[in-house]
């Protein structure tokens, strides 16, 4: 792979609360390379009835991927960047393990294509030192990449966390979520 | 003859709207483009920078352009999937013809040419010059924009031209011209930044100009209070400090409350009130006796959130108060309006770092559109074409006698009903879809059908000129140079990417073309946009808004330039009144009394519930463009009947379920979306779709007295459930409704 | 440990069933007789690929989530209605594996070209590993100067004309297969060094050099055949090798690199069985959205096999994060960092 331009200091801040549900983020992810016109990240209603609540979501890219782990075909794998790739396509089979598995709802199955998809962080652009598709139109700053610096001088009362509490589980990442400053973890349940 | 050649069906068969998407990769050459032209955004006032990527001739794609200061790269939907209209199936490629029984059939462009002025000059000989109105719109670049005022004035020698413009800003162009004596917004967006307070009125800026978010989210992460005024819990108002979900048509009683407030606990600016500004006596007398009980009543606002809005108000030493269509589209837009400004004169927080006010101007060059006289009562600079020393000036500038120049025509909703009337008898249009626009939309299909003669300039065969007798293939916005200019009044430059396929002709060739035919050749001597553009800043030299200073390559140089710009020395204004010289006659900054009055239409046993309308985020105006944009029209695919669980549970609505809902105009049915984000009394439908899926079918056409803007923002209605659950959305196609 | 012993198991399997392949080649060749001794090579690299396919694919199969996939699929199609399991089966081996449909919406030219390669590769393989082993060989009829025969495993199954369109295609097919491999080989690679998604995640041994070793593979054989048709037997010793060497490269490739996917695919309709037994078995609901998401025999499942991994999404009242649907997990999510803002006192900064 072409790692010659992706940058180790920038990373991934993800803020929910700060998302319109405007999906400027789907369609600019279906103009990445590696995905066709096919969107990877998520914006959907948390409970439209009540709220006007998005939320967004991006692959967290795990330490340990549990969709690596309970993939049958052995189609998805982790890079030294961290990075997780999305399936293999000849050798995932689509039976969806990864995505009832993810404790973040983030693989999608494409149905006709009978194949798993998923977010790369835009590797196309990413491996080249551009910032992914979404976090650079996100007009919310629900999305931003970037270094650690320029977080911390944007948003001064938020800390980035990246590890998620599931009951017993731990569940550490590459994406940060913004939270109250101070925060070490984000607690699920 | 203005009526439909063959069926509506057939025509939407041929022409569309159909939704175009990207091939599954691509455009062929999106990897490896011929060039990345850096111009801006074809749609909302926002004019986010962008770059196309264009390939033999064709934009295949977009690069985010991080340089351009509003934006930074950031984009909504729409301007992600804005290159999706050019290379459109449904493009017009050659004019065209109606011919009856057979539909539009493609004709020369001598032949549509000689037609539309033989027919020009029989109904201006037989009924009079002004029986030949014009519609045009405020996609247009500056440079069109100017051009098409002097066309209708000098040209077709007719004073009814007027602009979809009116359904935008006129409101608040009113009543900074009545506080100001000058329309634009005071600050550039970036003022935003360290506002103590912003309050957001009516405007639904997380839909409607997503990028905007970005600074009220940058001047919150430095803890800005933010207040949303709306009926609606928008985006916006979900995480907002405090939301006033205001009863639609009672916005003045707020503001007059928020006064009195401000007045009876002295959170007053009186060195400011005092030295810059008049008029503070009688407003503040006319608001007296408007408290926070009576405010609650009027508005069905809780008092307490109203006193502690104030409150913050009050107390702010930094703020930003920023409106849209939602207060002004009101039979009293221009009060509301005003209403706002008095608030913020009221704490002097004006012509100050970090203290702003603005209207957020809703189409793509709704700023400088409206500047250049293609308004009924206007001429360039933002001149009033009732002055008789503006007359005189513009006059000279183009050469005529002052005699010759048209007085002030109709405005936009009164050329329809002059149409019905029989007083214009023929009509030339271009960027304008009134069908599906307007408000009253059968009685507008009515007044099409009695015109003599239709032609309409435009790249899409838009709902309205169906009914035309001659289309005229027209441009993009990126196949012509130009400027515009965007919300912030920051001039900047729209690119040609690419240039009009087929047949079809720049909208300025096309223009120049008719002039000359009209026998004005001498008058429309251009030889390209940027010549306009210099006439342009001739015309607008010592007007209020002045481009004197301001050339292409300025532009180009500064990615921007804020007008009043008087000498090309002159650095632009981003910030305007820091010198405190208010352009109003008296220098001062005006307070005007904003007496609450009731809307055009309320509530009855018959029509029981508050209609509003509105936008959603994938969607832009009439969507002539955008409902041919397959990903924006999936995004939403039909417009829904927002409605609070209580009321729905009033009528037993399921949700989904189909709602006939009717008015004293029209009827539509539309699916109910029960959301307890919405007023218990009001009900919320979209107005972006045609036919029997518009809202506008529903829509008042009561008029502000002075702006002329239509009441879309409020009427009354009558639910009927229908007891049947209506098909998936994505089935709806209403995009494509007839 | 459990590795190790995985391994063991692997290693003897693939041992008994390599031995296996040779004895069927000393009989199915007449103990050696119709051998034909220039393809040893060849045979060598066939028995090395086969026993290193066997070991990989039963390492693979102990992986706890295939063999969930291996013991349903199996498990299924030999209960309750076995008749119509099987004609699914055979229906599904059809469409995905001889025709590979779900290639075609990704793009009908990458699905033409990958039907050529896999047409062309299955039928060199069902030509020359009879051939190699020494199954099939053709002779001369008795009293005849023009009539072929053909033989398997020593048994003579047809004969043809040496004039016949049917001694053309025969001895001529490797050739077809070298055309269409070309051709679907040549349309990958142009798309792989050009396509800037693909770019940017392959890498060379495992997307560049199969399409490469195919092609040269493809290129070499017809070389010879238009060596000695053509070119009266120019360079035809050089290509020989060169074409023996490409072609035990590819062989020994296919248990570590990408074409090992050839072997992976029937899981594919292992999963399609799996799916569609769950489905009549019930759904899971979500209890986030309150809509269908999958079956539920695949959430038990998944939970188990999770459990297994070292992985607990458990809640405490005993019920699981993957009872939530992908898009109930998202929306779970935001609302614990909503809560989780709204706990800090201030949802920006």
């Amino acid at each position: 792979m072409k790692y010659s331009g992706f940058n180790p200091n920038e990373e991934f801040f993800v803020d929910m609360q700060r998302c319109i549900g405007c999906k400027a983020c789907e369609m600019a992810c279906a103009e990445c390379e590696t995905n066709g016109q096919e969107p990877m990240i998520h914006v959907n209603y948390v409970d439209r009835a009540s709220t006007v609540q998005t939320t967004v979501q991006v692959c967290m890219h795990c330490e340990d991927p549990v969709c690596a782990n309970v993939c049958p075909a052995d189609a998805i794998s982790k890079d030294e960047f961290g990075i997780v790739h999305t399936a293999n396509t000849e050798r995932c089979i689509g039976c969806s393990n990864c995505v009832m598995a993810c404790p973040f709802g983030v693989p999608k199955k494409e149905e006709n294509y009978d194949l798993m998809m998923k977010c790369t962080m835009c590797y196309d652009r990413t491996s080249v030192g551009k910032k992914p598709m979404c976090a650079t139109v996100c007009p919310s700053g629900a999305l931003f990449y970037g270094t650690k610096d320029e977080i911390q001088e944007m948003r001064p009362n938020s800390t980035p966390v990246n590890t998620f509490i599931f009951g017993k589980e731990t569940v550490n990442t590459k994406v940060n979520i913004m939270m109250p400053k101070g925060s070490s973890e984000l607690v699920i349940f | 003859m203005a009526k439909l050649p063959v069926s509506e069906e057939h025509i939407v068969a041929q022409f569309g709207p159909h939704l175009n998407y990207s091939p599954q990769e691509g455009y062929e050459g999106r990897d490896e483009p011929d060039q990345l032209v850096k111009t801006h955004c074809c749609f909302c006032g926002m004019q986010c920078g962008i770059q196309l990527s264009v390939k033999e001739n064709k934009v295949v794609g977009f690069e985010p352009w991080m340089e351009f200061p509003f934006n930074e790269g950031r984009l909504c939907p729409k301007g992600v999937q804005r290159y999706l209209q050019n290379n459109h199936p449904d493009r017009l490629l050659s004019p065209l013809k109606r011919v009856e029984g057979q539909g539009f059939v493609p004709t020369s462009w001598d032949e549509a040419m000689t037609k539309t002025v033989r027919e020009i000059q029989r109904i201006q000989k037989e009924y009079g010059n002004d029986a030949f109105a014009m519609l045009s719109g405020v996609s247009l670049t500056n440079e069109k924009s100017y051009l098409v005022g002097k066309f209708a004035r000098v040209a077709l020698k007719t004073k009814n031209l007027d602009y979809n413009g009116r359904l935008c800003m006129v409101s608040a162009g009113a009543g900074n011209k009545k506080a100001f004596g000058l329309d634009r917004g005071s600050n550039n967006y970036s003022d935003l930044e360290y506002a103590e307070v912003i309050i957001v009125a009516g405007a639904n800026i997380s839909e409607t100009f997503p990028t905007l978010t970005h600074w009220i989210w940058k001047a919150r992460d430095r803890g800005a209070k933010l207040i949303v005024i709306d009926p609606r819990m928008i985006p916006l108002a979900r995480t907002a400090d405090i939301h006033l979900n205001v009863r639609p048509g009672t916005d003045s009683a707020l503001y007059g409350a928020m006064l009195k407030y401000l007045v009876d606990h002295d959170m007053l600016d009186h060195d400011f009130i005092d030295n810059h500004t008049s008029g503070f006596q009688e407003t503040i007398d006319s608001v007296k006796d408007y408290t926070l009980e009576w405010a609650e009543e009027v508005t069905g606002i809780d008092q307490e959130k109203i006193r502690m809005a104030a409150e913050l108000w009050g107390k702010a030493n930094t703020s930003f108060l920023l409106h849209a269509r939602g207060i002004e589209h009101h039979s009293k837009g221009v009060d509301n309006v005003l209403g706002c400004i008095n608030l913020v004169l009221a704490t002097g927080r004006i012509g100050k770092p970090y203290c702003g006010y603005a209207t957020i101007t809703g189409q793509g060059n709704g700023q400088g559109g409206r500047e250049h006289g293609h308004k009924c009562d206007q001429l360039p600079g933002n001149r009033d074409i009732e002055n008789p020393e503006h007359r005189k000036y513009i006059s000279e500038v183009w050469g005529i006698d002052e005699k010759d120049l048209p007085g002030k025509g109709l405005s936009a909703y009164e050329i329809i009903e002059a149409i019905h009337r029989g007083e214009i008898k023929g009509l030339l249009s271009i960027c304008f879809n009134p069908l599906v626009s307007l408000p009253n939309s059968n009685y507008v299909r009515e007044a099409l059908e009695k015109l003599e003669y239709y032609v309409c300039i435009d790249f899409f065969l838009n709902e309205t000129a169906r009914h035309a007798d001659i289309v005229l293939a027209g441009s993009l916005q990126e196949e012509e140079e130009g400027t515009t200019t965007s919300a912030e009044g920051r001039v900047i430059r729209i690119r040609q990417a690419v240039t009009p396929p087929g047949d079809a002709r720049t909208d300025t060739s096309i223009i120049l073309e008719l002039a000359k035919r009209l026998g004005v050749r001498t008058k429309f001597d251009f030889e390209s946009s940027e010549a306009i553009f210099n006439e342009l800043r001739v015309a607008s030299k010592g007007g209020t808004a002045d481009y004197n200073g301001i050339t292409y390559k300025k532009v180009e140089d500064n990615m921007g330039v804020f007008w009043p710009c008087p000498t090309e020395d002159h650095p632009g204004t981003p910030r305007l009144w820091e010198d405190r010289k208010f352009k109003t006659p008296d220098g001062k900054a005006h307070f005007n009394p904003a007496p609450y009055k009731l809307p055009g239409e309320v509530t009855c046993v018959d029509y029981p519930v508050i209609l509003t309308t509105g936008r959603v985020v994938s969607q832009y105006l009439s969507g002539t463009q955008t409902r041919r944009i397959g990903k924006l029209v999936d995004q939403f695919p039909e417009p829904l009947l927002e409605i609070h669980p209580v009321l729905a549970q009033k009528y037993g609505i399921k949700q989904r379920e189909l709602i006939h809902v009717s008015t004293r105009r029209g009827e539509g049915i539309f699916p109910a979306n029960i959301v307890e984000t919405i007023r218990e009394d009001t009900v919320f439908i979209p107005y972006h779709w045609s036919g029997k899926k518009s809202a506008n079918q529903l829509t008042i056409g009561t008029l502000d007295p002075i702006s002329k803007i239509p009441e879309f923002k409020v009427c009354a209605c009558q639910l009927k459930p229908l007891g049947e659950i209506a098909p998936p959305s994505k089935e709806s196609k209403a995009y494509a409704s007839v | 440990m459990k590795n190790r012993s995985y391994n063991i198991k692997a290693m003897l399997i693939a041992t008994l069933l390599s031995v296996l392949m040779v004895v069927l080649v000393f009989y199915g060749s007449r103990e050696l007789q119709n051998f034909d001794a220039a393809l040893v090579t060849y045979l060598f690299g066939t028995v090395f690929a086969f026993f290193g396919i066997v070991y990989r694919y039963t390492v693979w199969l102990q992986r706890p989530p295939t063999w969930i996939y291996f013991k349903r699929g199996v498990g299924f199609l030999f209960t309750g209605k076995i008749f119509s399991h099987f004609c699914f089966a055979v229906k599904e081996s059809v469409e995905n594996i001889a025709f590979q449909k779900f290639i075609y919406p990704r793009g009908k030219y990458r699905w033409l070209a990958h039907f050529m390669i896999a047409v062309g590769c299955t039928s060199a393989f069902l030509i020359t590993i009879p051939l190699t082993f020494g199954w099939v060989h053709f002779t001369m009829a008795p009293n005849s100067i023009s009539v072929y025969e053909a033989h398997f495993f020593g048994f003579k199954v047809m004969d043809f004309d040496l004039d016949s369109i049917m001694a053309f295609l025969t001895f001529h097919a490797l050739n077809w297969s070298s055309y269409m491999v070309i051709f679907g080989a040549g349309y990958y690679l142009r798309r792989r060094l050009t396509n800037p998604g693909l770019i940017a995640t392959q890498t060379f041994e495992s997307d560049l050099l199969p399409l490469i070793l195919l092609i040269a593979i493809s290129v070499t054989g017809l070389g010879l055949t238009y060596s000695y048709e053509f070119m009266k037997g120019l360079a035809f010793d050089f290509l020989a090798v060169l074409h023996a060497v490409t072609v035990i490269l590819f062989l020994i490739w296919i248990p570590f690199g990408k074409f090992f996917h050839i072997i992976q695919r029937p899981a594919q309709i292992a999963a399609h069985i799996y799916h569609k037994v769950g489905k009549q078995q019930g759904m899971a609901v979500c209890e986030h959205t309150g809509e269908e998401f999958t079956t539920n025999l695949h959430i038990k499942d998944l939970k188990k096999l999770t459990k297994k991994l070292g992985f607990d999404f458990d809640r405490e009242d005993g019920t699981s994060h993957l009872d939530l649907s992908p898009e109930g997990k998202r929306s779970r999510l935001a609302q614990a960092h909503l809560r989780a803002r709204q706990d800090g006192g201030n949802l920006f900064g």
